[in-house]
């Protein structure tokens, strides 16, 4: 029979009264709070210490995290149980937010993580297969991120922000870039040899093969006007008539304007040689001074030794390249012509950390004037004035919103720096941070006085440890100098300005999610209004910007508002930074006024697209942007005007796509990400965004449906209008773009094909008869795919192919062809 | 006060208040699911989204507050569809069978899992009572019914599919052999007739239903004995005739006149029919579609055309089912097809409407891995085994029975997994979804959540699969100030709730489970009780 306790009776039956909530249940079994076994080399004593020395509050429990993760390489839940005990944080807090943010691990890593870029740069490049390729070479299969004997774990993330190196990878503190899914498997050797060596710098340690050497030199267009062209030329034919060990390479200009052409030979044993003004004539005697040509053998057959030599040895033939963590691309890497520098006014020219150079250079002159003779009023009126929009994408006028907070009436007000650069393929503010630290804090102070708060704080990705560093320096720099505290400079101002470290969640990039995590708790945005300026930080106004935007603000305040709107459109003032990426000559980091069109920025700037090939489109505004066509490149910088074509202006993601790149795969690339990164909050988001992604999954698998369509069509406006945040908001938009510019390719897709030739499920590779029978292909591949047959044809056995591109890479003679 | 206009009329209330609250007070009822009054509001689910007239936008009501001069509309077609697709959605992502699989797939719609958990529980009347709440003809058809449900029985991949139909049978005979067989209780009398041609299972069942409406049934046949096709099509040693006249017997007691040797049409005319009977149900099996003119119903080259939900002709008041439209289907059909007559009657004649279920809007798993269903399968023994005190006495019943003894019938209930959900009747998800027409396949996922039940707590069920992320536990947990509490787990599309630092849901739920359970808008947590009961 039924017992008559509520616990095990009919629910029918029951007279449910006030008795069963307050039935006294039993507290939960000392057990179940402390089971698993003891993590290792785990001392409690350790987490107190952590505990003591961040605090024990609920806004700490991020960087309580991030510290027991240093400490053990991952989240114990015995130290988690510990924080609970010894803080205010609760459990269900603390499961809570270490589930929330990327940067934590439940699990034990490898001892070193190679953090895969799976940026939009490094995904137009290839990261697909160098991922596939590293997990091949560590036999990590299925869901694993580690191999078996604990060296490496291997993680995708947002990105690393060096869309230059594209695509890259980042091994502890090293950066490898450049990467093919041949090389891959010797960055993994080059990284282990590296730690046996104590330091490399990041002009040795390369690894060569076979190869005795590279020459490398700039044919940007400052070089090439001055002969680059012409010598590159003449070294490639050198090096192709006498066979030599030399691998002729072209690289990123140096600046050194006034050497080129510049020729850097770098040889095996890591010396390196530097020539200056290298005239055609001179290739020669240069080539012979480092490297010996090999015996002069009929062409063909000389190939075919070589190469079948090469399979005798097991030594690597790819040169590796790596980078310190802190590599940087500044934009003087790039033709400045179209340029205006205010962001990033002074680059390449300052020390970032030395304040001096800053003051020399007027830094700090225009706050003391803004504290000394200006009141918050003016300098609000300023910044209306200058037209200043919100440079982190929506554009919001900056002026507004530092007028609804100064005019909000509180005890306390809060001002946050947003250092959140999440979008895959973008860089601008780390760079910003790294290089200009004090004119971001300049413009926060101006802020900090115009809305009348004492306190602020910078939010930075955590994911740029360099950024974080120089942003501390920097700070402590300020305060011990008297730019920061409660005199500042002297004028009896006093703010304080604080470091929190993001841990890894792209929709903190929106700010209420923003402030949720600076509170410690899960990113989740909430519905606005109440909008943070009106109840923000621990509910009081808040005014949150953009690093960019804070960067700006002091050349504003110096050069005047009228300045800074003679510059760009109508509605769209002043410049923008962005991180010009992708399949074009030059790519990095550049400041244009706005109103300057895309084709200008690709072609003038960037020096057109990479190789030759055709521009197709360009991505703009990362996950929430969209891909223009090359039809509509001449729309100009300006928030309406690209908002109006299906992109938005975006914190200044741009990537260039060729007609290699599939436009179905672009989608499904940004459709993924936002759908990893949504915080699962509002169901047309956490739900839409995957049945989106499932639909793309399937077109690029050559599996779509006709009735896809209507599904994919009817989830982009819903789940635009159905969700409460930016991310959610904007999340289609890479789709719509397919479906209004590039339809025709999303209906091949349905047909089974990628024009392409991008989309592995629908691609074949072939051998043609171009091939001399190398064994170099049958050789490399690594799934039994290609059948070894000297000087004859060789085959791919489509049924073992897994398209991972290798025999292409390694072909000699181009005969690999993709369909 | 603020002013504003809701649905086109000029509303006011103290400022600070809700949307959905305004709106409520105005009158117009708001769905939610994420929302609870008392707690902090979430913004989840979007059901409660409604219009903003001058910028076009959605709004979720639940977390806006009504501002001065807003023009809302709370149900246009707009809101209407938003609403929709946020259930598809969140349908696509809910995994649970509202009805469990033998059930839908029975024709008469059986309720197959009450049945056994009845049986298992030593109620065989109650288990009968659940029987003839759609079969009128138990007995009969756990003869002769070749079992459709238990094809579909997720147990047959764990071991064997359960014996529904014998365990039908069983309670059936039990209850013939009682000497006093169970008598449904009738309304009074509503002063109606129903006028039924054919004596088959369609004309009994009908019949079955209508007299307990207390609408006053008269059955013509052509032949001398009831039971159409029962009697005169199946051979006797499969369905002995004292069976089928004992349960023929309950319909006579009912009330039902039985006007045997009347051929209509013949032996008294269309005309005469049609103008005593106030309806008139055609129930005579496969006719030449020349013999329905009389009745002027419109027809098919074959037959007559039937509403499919209400089996009404294009006459109003006539209505036609079992094999005069389905010649050569199953009893089972035709027995379904009598009581839905029946509802539909009832309908027509007292102006009332009982609901007809949308099946498109009830979510089913398509396919269940083995080991799930082992893990299942075994958990939902244990947790039965605590909760029935099982009684084994008794003999095989000799005579008419099938020969299951009461000990194996029990052993043989308690296999039942009870695939279908234990908050079907108050899972808003599931009633949502029926009133805006949800279709809970129209964004089906790649992949589904696994199907689990997590029985850790006393009284408390947890289906991970059936949860929403609406958060509300969460929330109540949190404010309970439980020492470990519940959380989200994760983020985006593979967030989860579960209980904190890898802990039970006992330990989560505390002493909130009742609250969480009460609050729980989508069948995800549940009382034991009511799933071994309902």
């Amino acid at each position: 029979m039924f017992q008559k306790c509520k616990c095990l009776t009919l629910y029918n039956n029951c007279t449910r009264t006030d008795q069963h909530k307050t039935r006294t249940r039993s507290k939960p079994k000392a057990e179940t709070m402390t089971t698993t076994t003891k993590a290792p080399n785990l001392e409690l004593a350790d987490v107190d210490a952590i505990v003591a020395g961040i605090g024990r509050e609920e806004r700490h429990t991020i960087a309580i995290l991030q510290a027991i993760q240093e400490k053990y390489n991952y989240l114990p839940q015995e130290a988690l149980r510990r924080v609970c005990e010894v803080t205010e944080i609760t459990p269900a807090e603390i499961t809570g937010v270490s589930t929330f943010y990327a940067q934590f691990r439940h699990r034990p890593a490898g001892k070193h993580v190679i953090k895969l870029c799976a940026g939009t740069a490094c995904h137009v490049m290839g990261s697909d297969m160098i991922y596939d390729a590293l997990k091949r070479e560590l036999d990590i299969t299925g869901t694993d991120d580690t191999d078996k004997s604990g060296i490496f774990t291997i993680e995708k993330v947002a990105c690393l922000g060096c869309c230059m190196l594209a695509p890259a990878i980042q091994i502890d503190d090293i950066t490898y870039g450049h990467l093919t899914t041949q090389k891959a498997p010797n960055v993994l050797a080059d990284f282990l040899s590296s730690q046996e060596v104590a330091e490399v710098s990041a002009a040795s340690g390369r690894k060569f093969g076979r190869l005795d050497g590279e020459i490398r030199l700039c044919l940007c267009s400052s070089c090439s006007a001055s002969g680059a062209r012409q010598v590159h030329d003449e070294l490639r034919s050198q090096i192709e008539r006498f066979h030599l060990p030399a691998k002729l390479k072209t690289v990123g200009c140096t600046g050194m304007a006034y050497q080129a052409p510049l020729v850097d030979v770098a040889l095996r044993n890591g010396r390196t040689y530097q020539y200056g003004r290298v005239r055609p004539q001179d290739t020669q005697a240069l080539v012979f001074t480092h490297f010996k040509p090999a015996s002069l053998l009929g062409r063909g057959s000389a190939a075919v030794a070589s190469l079948l030599d090469r399979m005798l040895t097991s030594e690597q033939d790819e040169p590796v390249t790596r980078y310190p963590v802190d590599v940087r691309f500044g934009p003087d890497s790039l033709y400045v012509g179209q340029q205006y520098q205010i962001a990033t006014e002074h680059g390449g020219g300052l020390d970032p950390l030395d304040l001096d150079e800053y003051l020399g250079s007027g830094g700090f002159d225009t706050l003391k004037q803004c504290l000394l003779e200006r009141s918050p009023e003016l300098i609000i009126e300023e910044i209306n004035q200058s037209g200043l929009r919100g440079r982190g994408g929506a554009g919001f006028p900056t002026g507004i919103k530092w007028g609804i907070v100064s005019k909000a009436e509180s005890d306390l007000k809060y001002l946050i720096c947003n250092g959140d650069e999440g979008d895959p393929g973008a860089f601008m503010d780390r760079m910003i941070l790294e290089s200009f630290p004090f004119r971001v804090i300049e413009g926060m102070l101006i802020a900090a006085y115009a809305v009348g708060c004492a306190e602020g704080y910078f939010y930075i990705r955590a994911e740029y440890p360099h950024a974080l560093k120089r942003i501390h320096q920097a700070l402590k720099i300020c305060e011990q100098r008297g730019f920061l505290g409660d005199d500042v400079m002297g004028t009896g101002f006093r703010c304080r300005l604080h470091v929190v470290p993001a841990a890894g969640a792209f929709v903190c990039g929106e700010e209420t999610a923003l402030i949720a995590s600076i509170e410690g708790k899960r990113g989740m945005p909430t519905l606005r209004p109440p909008y943070p300026a009106e109840k923000g930080l621990w509910g009081k106004p808040t005014l949150v910007n953009n690093v960019e935007t804070f960067a700006t603000v002091p050349w504003i305040m110096r050069n005047s508002a009228s300045q800074f709107a003679s510059l760009g459109t109508a509605k769209s003032k002043g410049t923008k930074t962005f991180a010009l990426a992708g399949k074009i000559e030059r790519s990095g980091l550049i400041e244009v006024p706005m109103g300057l069109t895309l084709r200008q920025i690709v072609e003038e700037i960037g020096g057109g697209v990479k190789d030759g090939r055709k521009l197709k489109a360009i991505q703009v505004g990362g996950p929430s942007g969209g891909c223009i066509p090359a039809s509509l490149a001449d729309t100009p910088v300006d928030y309406e005007a690209l908002t109006q074509i299906g992109a938005i202006m975006g914190s200044g993601g741009m990537v260039v796509l060729d007609e290699t790149d599939c436009m179905v795969d672009m989608a499904r690339y940004f459709m993924s990400f936002t759908q990893k990164e949504s915080c699962g909050k509002c169901t047309f988001c956490r739900v839409g965004t995957k049945r989106m992604l499932e639909i793309l999954d399937r077109l690029c698998e050559g599996k779509g449906k006709r009735d896809d369509l209507d599904a994919l069509e009817q989830l982009t406006s819903s789940v635009k209008a159905g969700s409460i945040c930016g991310l959610g908001k904007t999340a289609p938009n890479p789709v719509v773009s397919l479906l209004n510019y590039f339809r025709q390719e999303y209906e091949a897709h349905v047909d089974g094909r990628c024009p392409a030739g991008r989309c592995k499920a629908l691609i074949t590779y072939t051998i043609d008869e171009k091939c001399i029978g190398c064994t170099l292909c049958a050789q490399k591949c690594a799934f039994d795919a290609i059948a070894m047959q000297p000087y004859q044809q060789h085959v791919i056995v489509q049924d073992n192919c897994t398209k991972c591109d290798i025999c292409r890479q390694v072909c000699p003679v181009d005969a690999v062809l993709v369909s | 006060m603020i002013k504003l206009q809701i649905n086109n009329r000029e509303i006011e209330c103290k400022p600070e208040t809700r949307l959905l609250d305004a709106a409520q007070q105005a009158g117009f009822a708001i769905p939610t699911m994420c929302y609870l009054e008392g707690l902090p509001h979430f913004t989840s689910c979007m059901i409660c989204v409604v219009q903003d007239m001058k910028t076009g936008r959605m709004l979720p009501s639940c977390s806006l507050q009504a501002a001065e001069g807003m023009v809302i509309e709370t149900d246009n077609e707009a809101v209407q569809n938003a609403r929709r697709e946020a259930l598809e959605l969140l349908m696509s992502d809910h995994v649970g069978d509202c009805v469990a699989p033998c059930q839908r797939t029975c024709p008469a719609h059986m309720n197959i899992p009450m049945m056994n958990l009845h049986i298992e529980a030593g109620r065989d009347h109650e288990a009968l009572v659940t029987v003839k709440e759609h079969i009128a003809l138990p007995a009969v058809l756990g003869r002769i019914c070749p079992a459709p449900c238990e094809k579909n029985c997720r147990r047959d991949s764990v071991d064997s599919s359960i014996s529904i139909c014998s365990l039908k049978c069983y309670v059936a005979d039990q209850d013939l052999l009682s000497g006093s067989p169970y008598l449904p209780e009738r309304k009074a009398p509503s002063g109606k007739t129903v006028g039924i041609i054919g004596c088959g299972p369609a004309g009994l069942a009908a019949a079955y239903h209508l007299q307990q409406f207390g609408h006053a049934c008269t059955i013509f046949d052509d032949h001398a004995e009831p039971g159409g096709m029962l009697r005169y099509g199946i051979p006797e040693d499969v369905l002995p005739r004292n069976i089928l006249d004992a349960e023929i017997d309950v319909i006579r007691l009912l009330g039902a006149k039985f006007e045997m040797n009347r051929r209509v049409g013949k032996d008294i005319s269309v005309a005469e029919v049609r103008q005593s009977f106030d309806a008139v149900v055609l129930a005579m099996g496969p006719v030449e579609v020349a013999e329905l003119e009389p009745f002027e119903v419109e027809t098919t080259p074959k037959t007559v055309r039937v509403d499919s939900e209400t089996f009404a002709t294009s006459v109003a008041g006539i209505y036609a089912g079992g094999g005069i439209i389905n010649p050569g289907k199953l009893a089972i059909r035709s027995v379904g097809h009598g009581r839905s007559i029946a509802i539909a009657i009832d309908n027509y004649l007292t102006r009332r409407s009982l609901p007809v279920l949308n099946s498109r809007s009830q979510s089913r798993i398509a396919k269940v891995e083995e080991n799930e269903l082992r893990i299942l399968s075994a958990s939902m023994e244990n947790l039965k085994a605590a909760t029935f005190e099982r009684k084994f006495d008794g003999e095989a019943i000799s005579g008419i029975s099938v020969g299951v003894t009461p000990a194996q019938a029990v052993t043989e209930a308690a296999k039942c997994i009870q695939c279908g959900c234990a908050s079907f009747h108050h899972c808003k998800l599931r009633i949502y979804s029926e009133q805006y027409g949800a279709n809970s396949k129209r964004y089906k996922g790649e992949m589904r959540r696994p199907l689990k039940r997590v029985f850790d707590h006393p009284y408390v069920v947890y289906e991970p699969g059936k949860c929403i992320q609406c958060g509300l536990c969460v929330r109540i947990t949190e404010k309970e100030k439980n020492k470990l509490g519940l959380t989200f787990i994760g983020r985006g599309f593979e967030v989860r709730v579960d209980a904190a630092l890898e802990g039970t849901m006992d330990a989560g739920l505390a002493q909130a489970a009742a609250d969480c359970v009460d609050a729980c808008p989508s069948g995800a947590l549940e009382f034991k009780s009511r799933f071994c009961y309902k």
